[in-house]
Order: structure tokens, then C-alpha cells, then sequence
């Protein structure tokens, strides 16, 4: 019997693989940025999942790390955005142009 | 008096002054942007001063501990230096002037002010994560310096920059998280995030080496080992020189830092079959780099990818030292020999485009006579990549070649020997147009003292490291990080 | 939007999982803000793609994609099947960290747990933090000024409704800015609150003034990590030790800290979402 906290954290892992999965696959950029936040979901789920495991109230150290990530993610997209935005009035395409 | 200046040098916290110094600096450049280059260039002595202290404060008292907040592990996060950091921190600190230097005359105002704050954050991440002992708090100190590098490489605002820019990002973000996600699982299975704690904790259970595998993965990608280098060429080719520098002497090699600094203190125990992967791996990256380079017509990809050559050497080093672990400390030289002569490279070859206009190897026209100081710098940088005596380059990958011979290794002495090689083939193939007169004349432009000369003296620098070698040896040692026990090499 | 709806389902699952400060922070920032950002970013995509012409990469064959699509698939059941086989070896309690950060709560200065460990315990990963996210606004600023497109005018009763929630917004920050000491809340989650009637008034075609756009917003950026900087040097100079706040004082600094952060974050957040460096008038330097 799996407990509800490994459902989540199995959740959690398999948000990070789908989202690998769209960064490889995806060839446009705002989908690529999506995936890389989709990544970052289901490690923030999985960390919390699993603190959820310990016994009367959940361990908030993950908690915390989670909330700092978040920030994080939130500046790594912003950054992205900006640049997916440049690199579309130089050259006109959403995509990275192939090797060269 | 000499007791006075004694209890002040060891009274002062100097690794808290490395990493709050530079955060300061940049918010002064944010709100004068007016006064970035003297900011910046006060912020970057008071950080040589730091290094030099700390160095004196570690020869005196051993390794450093410095519980923040005052709870310590594995509640709290605690700074750590030892002698490895030591080195890590001395080389941001020494490269990191010297592009300082070169940036004020390379850059335009306009880039300057954007320049500054970005860099200052940049080496704050830097010192604050060779400083680190703690896996969480390295993770966000890889992200400041990720992101810092990304903005750093679209600096130059052109479509290139940006393509390179965005590749980047992907990688590194990519990178980061499966740090994150291991760092997740070491955190839920022993408790901690604190490194020494974590290395008497470790056993070999799934959790430790899906751990370990995803942090491998996700620092080779950050330092671009073969076949994960993709990011790299179009990164560190497209960004202006001195960023180029940055990226290919310090940002590189931090990622290399923690993924050395895990493996020695937790996962060495566990198991030796991923060093022959990651000899296998950087066997490869010396070949497939080093071939790259011969090929290329454009300067700065070549540097670009004997970068990715070189780390290859980082890894092939990892079967032959966790037999050897004395071994650790040619590693760590050969990554400070590298750091010094690539940005010196990256440096000239700025010279040669701001002088020419372009940086086409084919159309270099009799620069030796017209930059004579930038043709040395270039050349001297050279002996120490190609791993000629008398350089750093040289002591690194000769104590490499004989561990490889003594080991019975033929394998990986032989790449050593053909890298060598082929280094030699693509640093000729710069220097012999150097001094020829190429088939078009270009209109040449005056280059500054002040450009000339941080390159030079990098290179200097890559060369005399093949002179100090046993002092610093000695401070490598301090703290013992390789666990050798007291023996020295 | 799709992404918003995913954001609030996760936060559905934060409190299923009984962590309410994170589901906060998700619905605030993780669903709430990176939307507002994806949709901005997808408009002004939009209108860059109307008025240029349509990218012209070669396309890699159907069936190449095909195979690479079916290789990147099994690889990541691989992956995923070793990671979930690590994480349901995990044993199935465990306590963490939950006991010392208990024990310690009381010389933390604050009751909330996850604020202790945000400002307290983990101070300095929140220090770096703070700077993340200013590097985030040093980068966006530094890809150039933001066009000052004429946004479409949102109608009266849109434009009056937002002028309204913005007030409410910025008390509901307030609010849980000053009960993050006591209950689920703090600097994050009300920053991100203040950043959203940032959000809501720049909508409703609502500018900074133009004397306040250069120093006096730079100043506002700066002051959340200026303070904690200064925090950070000043418990260095009295205790030694960097971020050692006296229990007595602790409460105090941490609300300190707390309340710059806020205005910095949020005005960092409604920034980014603007994009591009303000227009000033021309460079004066």
C-alpha cells in the first residue's frame, strides 16, 4: 500500500520527467520555458511530499526551501521571457535556429 | 605592533567580507550607475585584500568554520574554507581583477553600466558558493551565479549573443534542477543538507546514488563535459571578451568545484565505477574538443572549444586520483593554470577584434609587429594549454601523465599525449598567421595599455605558476580536503 | 492559462499536504505572477509576430522526430522508474529536521515555523535570495527600455474596479506580511500580493510618474536588500557572527527585514512584469 505522502512525491517525480521530456521535445520557446517550470513543480512537490511523512506536523524546512524556490523560478522565467522575446525581434522565430 | 596588525588580521571576518563586500558593490553601481567602474574597481580591491587575509588566517589557524546565524548544522548553514576553496576563491580574486581592469576599456559606457552591477553580483555568487558548506544554500548560490552569466553573455545585444544567451539558460536551468531534485532526496533520506554531515551519514542505498547521479548530470552539464559542452561554444563565443573570460576561467570551474568537492567529502565511499565513466567522458571531450578547435576559422570559437577540451582533462584525472588521492591537488592546479592562461587567451583575442575589427585566424595581419604584447600574451598562454614546461599547465599534466604511466593506463596517457598534440597543431595555427601578412589589409585601430596588459599579465601568471608550485601545493593542502591524512605528497 | 490552472491545483495539493505558507507563495507567485508574466510575454510575442516575417528553419522529417520522440520517452521511463524506486525506499516516516526546529522556536523570535526557518535559521540563503531576484530585474532592465505600447484602454467599470481591489490588495499584503510571524504568511507571500495591484493598476494604463521613474524607484528596489545587508553587518559587528540575531531582538529584526523585503519584492515582481527598463528622459549622463 503506497502512503498518500509517496503519491505525491511519485507525482512529484513524474512532473519532473514529463517536463524533461517537453525541454527536449518542444521546439518553441515558451513551451520550453512551461516545461522548465512543470521540472520545477514536481521537484517542489516531491520536497514537500515527503516532509509530509514526518510524524504529528509536517517538517517545514522543506517548506521553506520550497518558498525559495519558487522565488527563484519565478526570476529564471522572467529572465527567460525577456530573452525569448529578443531573440524573437532579432530573428524574427521562437526557435533556436539548429548547430550553427 | 606586529601583535597589533596580527589580532586585526585575524579578528576581521574576511569570507563574510568576501561575499557581502561584492553584494554591496553592486547595489552602489544599481543606484549610481554613474560610479559603476570606480565602485567596481574599489569593490574588487577590497576583495584581493580579503583573499590575502584569509590566506594569512588559514596558514595561522587551519580551516574555517563560521556558523551563520549561530546555529550551526544541520539546522543552520555553515561557511567552510579550506585549502581548496582557498584556491578557488585566490583564482576568482586574481582573474577577476584583472578582466576587471580590461572591462573598462573594453566595454562601452553603455555596456559598463549594464556590465557592473551584473558582475558584482556574478563574483559574490562566486565567492559565496567556494565559501559554502551546505547543499541547499550552494544550490541558490548556482543560481545567482547562472543567472548573473546568462545576463552576462547577452550583454553584446546582438542575435548571436542572444541565441547564446538562451541556450545557456536552458542548460544551466536545466542543470540546476537536478541538483534540486537530488539535493531533495539526500535531504528527505539523511536529514541534513550539510556536507560534513552528510558524508558521515551516506550509505549506499537508491536514494544515495540516484542522488549522486542526477548531481553528476547536472554539474556536467553546468561545466559542459563532452557530450553535454553543446551550450557552451555558442555562449562563450558570442559574449563580449572579457565576459568570455569570466565564463571560461571561473564559472565553468565552480560548477566543477562542487561537483570535486561532493564527490571527495560523500560519494567517493560509494563507489569507483563512475570514475571511469567520467574518465571515459573526458577522454572523449580532450579528442572531440581538441578536433573542433583545429577546425574552426573563427578565433573565439577555437578558444571556445579548447575550453572544451581542457575540462576534459579535469575528468579524465578522477580514475587515476581516487587511487592516488595526492593526485587531487594537480587537478585543482591544472584547473588554476587553466583558469589563468584561457582568460588571458580570451582577453588577446579581444584585443585582436577590437584591433582588427574582426577575428577571422585567416586575416590576422603581422600582429606581432603591431601588438606585440598581445601576440605574447597569447603565445605564453599557449605553452600552458598545450602543457609545456616552464608553465602550471606543464607540473599539472606531467604529475597526470606519470600517475597515468605508473597506473599502467596507456589509455589515458595516450590522449594526454595526442591532446597535447593537437593543442600544439591549433595554437600554431593562430600564432603562424601572426606573424604573416594576410591577402586584405584592414584599417587597424589603436589598442589601450590597459587592454594589453591584464592579458600579459594573466599569462605571466600561468606561466610562473610553474615555479611556485610547492608553496602552493602547501596551501592547497591546508584543511586537507583530499583526505591524504597527514601524508603529503 | 493552462499554466495558471496547473499553478492552483498544485496549490491545492500544498494544503492537502499541510503546508499552507507554500501554498501562498504558489498561488501568489508560482501560478498568480509567472502567468501574469507567460500572458505578457505571449501578447507582446504576438504583436512582434504580426508585424515580421515567419521564421524560416528547416524542419526536421516526421518520421526523425518521431524516433527521437519515442528514444526521449523511454529514456525518461528509465529515469523516472529509478527515481521512484529511491523514493518509495525511503522509509515511510521521517522526522527531518521537524524536532530541533522546534526545540529552537522559542529564541527565533517569531511562532511561525517556516518564518523562523526563512529569516531566521536559514537567514543567509534568504540574503542571497533577496539578490535573485534583483539580478532577475538587472537582467530584464538590462535587454532595454520597455516599448510604451498604448495599452488598450480596460473601460470604466474595469478601470474603477481596479482602482478599488489595488487599496485592498495592498492592505491584504499588510495583513499577511504582519501576521508571517504568528501564522502562514511573510514577506514572500505578501510582496507577491503587492506586486499583484502593481499588476492590476499598470493594467488599467496606470504609469509611474515620470520624476519618481529613475532614482526614487531604484531606491524602493534596493531598500530590501539594503536593509538586510545592513542587518547582516551590523549583527556581524556585535555578535561576531553573521545573521545572529538576540533573542530579545530577534522579532523585531526579522519584521524589520521582513517589511522592506515586501516593498522591495513587490515592486521587484509589478516591475518585471512591466519588462524593460522604465523610459526616463534622455540619459542624462
Amino acid at each position: 500500500m503506497i502512503s498518500s505522502a509517496n503519491l505525491y512525491a511519485l507525482t512529484g517525480s513524474g512532473l519532473f520527467s514529463l517536463g524533461l521530456y517537453g525541454l527536449i521535445m518542444y521546439a518553441h520557446l515558451l513551451r520550453k520555458i512551461l516545461a522548465i517550470n512543470v521540472m520545477g513543480s514536481g521537484i517542489f512537490l516531491l520536497l514537500v511530499a515527503l516532509a509530509y511523512r514526518s510524524p504529528g506536523q509536517p517538517d517545514v524546512v522543506p517548506h521553506a526551501m520550497v518558498i525559495t524556490g519558487i522565488v527563484v523560478a519565478v526570476s529564471a522565467t522572467a529572465l527567460a521571457l525577456g530573452l525569448m522575446l529578443k531573440l524573437a525581434t532579432h530573428s524574427s522565430s521562437t526557435q533556436l535556429p539548429d548547430e550553427d | 605592533m606586529a601583535s597589533l596588525i596580527n589580532t586585526f588580521i585575524n579578528t576581521l571576518n574576511w569570507p563574510v567580507l568576501l561575499i557581502l563586500l561584492p553584494l554591496i558593490g553592486a547595489m552602489i553601481c544599481f543606484i549610481w550607475p554613474r560610479s559603476a567602474i570606480l565602485t567596481g574597481l574599489i569593490t574588487l580591491s577590497a576583495v584581493l585584500c580579503c583573499v590575502a587575509g584569509l590566506t594569512w588566517q588559514l596558514l595561522e589557524h587551519g580551516v574555517y568554520r563560521h556558523p551563520v546565524g549561530g546555529w550551526g548544522a544541520p539546522l543552520g548553514i555553515d561557511l567552510y574554507a579550506d585549502g581548496l576553496s582557498l584556491i578557488m576563491l585566490l583564482t576568482t580574486a586574481l582573474v577577476g581583477s584583472a578582466i576587471s581592469v580590461y572591462s573598462t576599456a573594453y566595454l562601452k559606457p553603455q555596456e559598463s553600466t549594464r556590465f557592473w552591477p551584473v558582475w558584482l553580483l556574478l563574483l559574490a555568487a562566486l565567492n559565496a558558493l567556494f565559501l559554502s558548506a551546505d547543499l541547499f544554500n550552494l544550490y541558490v548560490t548556482l543560481e545567482l551565479m547562472g543567472l548573473a552569466a546568462v545576463t552576462l553573455t547577452a550583454l553584446s545585444a546582438t542575435r548571436q549573443a542572444y541565441n547564446g544567451a538562451m541556450r545557456y539558460l536552458l542548460a544551466t536551468l536545466l542543470g540546476s534542477l537536478c541538483y534540486l531534485l537530488a539535493i531533495a532526496l539526500l535531504y528527505h533520506a539523511y536529514a541534513t543538507v550539510d556536507i560534513s554531515l552528510l558524508a558521515q551519514r551516506v550509505d549506499s542505498s537508491p536514494v544515495s546514488w540516484a542522488a549522486f547521479g542526477l548531481i553528476s548530470a547536472g554539474l556536467a552539464l553546468k561545466t559542459a563535459l563532452f557530450p553535454l559542452h553543446f551550450w557552451l561554444p555558442p555562449a562563450h563565443s558570442s559574449a563580449p571578451a572579457p565576459v568570455s573570460a569570466l565564463l571560461s576561467a571561473l564559472v565553468v570551474k565552480a560548477s566543477f568545484y562542487i561537483l570535486l568537492r561532493v564527490w571527495l567529502e560523500i560519494f567517493a565511499p560509494l563507489g569507483a565505477g563512475a570514475v571511469e565513466l567520467f574518465g571515459l567522458l573526458g577522454m572523449l571531450a580532450v579528442v572531440w574538443g581538441s578536433i573542433q578547435a583545429l577546425r574552426q576559422t573563427r578565433l573565439k570559437l577555437l578558444i571556445a572549444y579548447s575550453t572544451v577540451a581542457q575540462i576534459g582533462y579535469l575528468f579524465m584525472a578522477f580514475p587515476l586520483a581516487s587511487n592516488r588521492p595526492q593526485l587531487w591537488a594537480a587537478v585543482l592546479y591544472l584547473a588554476l593554470s587553466h583558469a589563468l592562461a584561457k582568460s588571458a587567451m580570451f582577453l588577446s583575442a579581444g584585443n585582436l577584434l577590437k584591433y582588427g575589427g574582426h577575428d577571422r585566424i585567416s586575416d590576422l595581419d603581422r600582429v606581432v609587429q603591431r601588438l606585440p604584447l598581445t601576440a605574447a600574451a597569447f603565445a605564453l598562454a599557449g605553452v600552458s594549454i598545450m602543457g609545456l614546461p616552464p608553465s602550471g599547465g606543464f607540473i599539472s599534466k606531467w604529475l597526470l601523465l606519470e600517475a597515468a604511466i605508473t597506473q599502467g593506463r596507456w589509455d589515458l596517457a595516450l590522449v594526454m599525449i595526442f591532446g597535447g598534440l593537437l593543442a600544439a597543431a591549433y595554437i600554431f595555427k593562430v600564432l603562424g598567421r601572426t606573424f604573416t601578412q594576410a591577402a586584405t589589409t584592414h584599417e587597424a585601430r589603436a589598442v589601450p595599455a590597459s587592454m594589453e596588459w591584464p592579458a600579459l599579465l594573466l599569462a605571466l601568471g600561468a606561466i610562473v605558476l610553474g615555479f611556485i608550485a610547492i608553496p602552493m601545493f602547501g596551501l592547497i593542502h591546508i584543511g586537507d580536503a583530499f583526505g591524504l591524512g597527514g601524508v603529503q605528497p | 492559462m493552462f499554466f495558471i490552472a496547473f499553478g492552483l491545483l498544485m496549490a491545492l495539493a500544498w494544503v492537502r499536504l499541510q503546508a499552507p505558507d507554500v501554498a501562498l507563495a504558489e498561488a501568489a507567485i508560482g501560478a498568480g505572477l509567472t502567468g501574469a508574466l507567460l500572458l505578457a510575454a505571449l501578447s507582446r510575442l504576438n504583436s512582434i509576430e504580426h508585424t515580421t516575417a515567419a521564421p524560416a528553419y528547416p524542419q526536421k522529417s516526421a518520421r526523425a522526430l518521431q524516433l527521437q520522440s519515442w528514444l526521449a520517452m523511454a529514456l525518461l521511463l528509465i529515469l523516472n522508474a529509478g527515481l521512484a524506486y529511491s523514493i518509495l525506499s525511503l522509509p515511510d516516516t521521517g522526522a527531518g529536521l521537524t524536532p530541533l526546529v522546534t526545540m529552537q522556536l522559542e529564541h527565533s523570535g517569531v511562532k511561525n515555523p517556516v518564518t523562523a526557518v526563512l529569516l531566521n535559521y536559514r537567514g543567509y540563503d534568504t540574503l542571497l535570495e533577496v539578490f535573485v531576484l534583483l539580478l532577475a530585474l538587472l537582467s530584464v532592465w538590462s535587454m532595454g527600455t520597455s516599448q510604451q505600447q498604448p495599452e488598450a484602454s480596460p473601460g470604466p467599470v474595469l478601470d474603477n474596479l481596479m482602482r478599488l481591489l489595488a487599496p485592498v490588495l495592498i492592505l491584504v499584503a499588510a495583513y499577511l506580511l504582519w501576521v508571517g510571524a504568528d501564522a502562514p504568511g511573510g514577506a514572500f507571500q505578501a510582496g507577491s500580493v503587492l506586486a499583484a495591484a502593481g499588476v492590476l493598476l499598470l493594467l488599467s494604463g496606470w504609469r509611474l510618474p515620470t520624476r519618481l521613474l529613475d532614482r526614487p524607484l531604484r531606491i524602493v528596489l534596493i531598500a530590501g536588500p539594503a536593509v538586510f545587508i545592513a542587518t547582516a553587518l551590523a549583527t556581524l559587528l556585535s555578535s561576531g557572527r553573521l545573521l545572529q540575531f538576540a533573542p530579545d531582538w530577534a522579532g523585531v529584526l526579522i519584521l524589520l527585514i521582513e517589511t522592506f523585503a515586501t516593498l522591495s519584492i513587490g515592486v521587484t515582481l509589478a516591475a518585471l512584469f512591466a519588462g524593460g527598463r522604465p523610459h526616463h528622459p534622455p540619459d542624462r549622463s
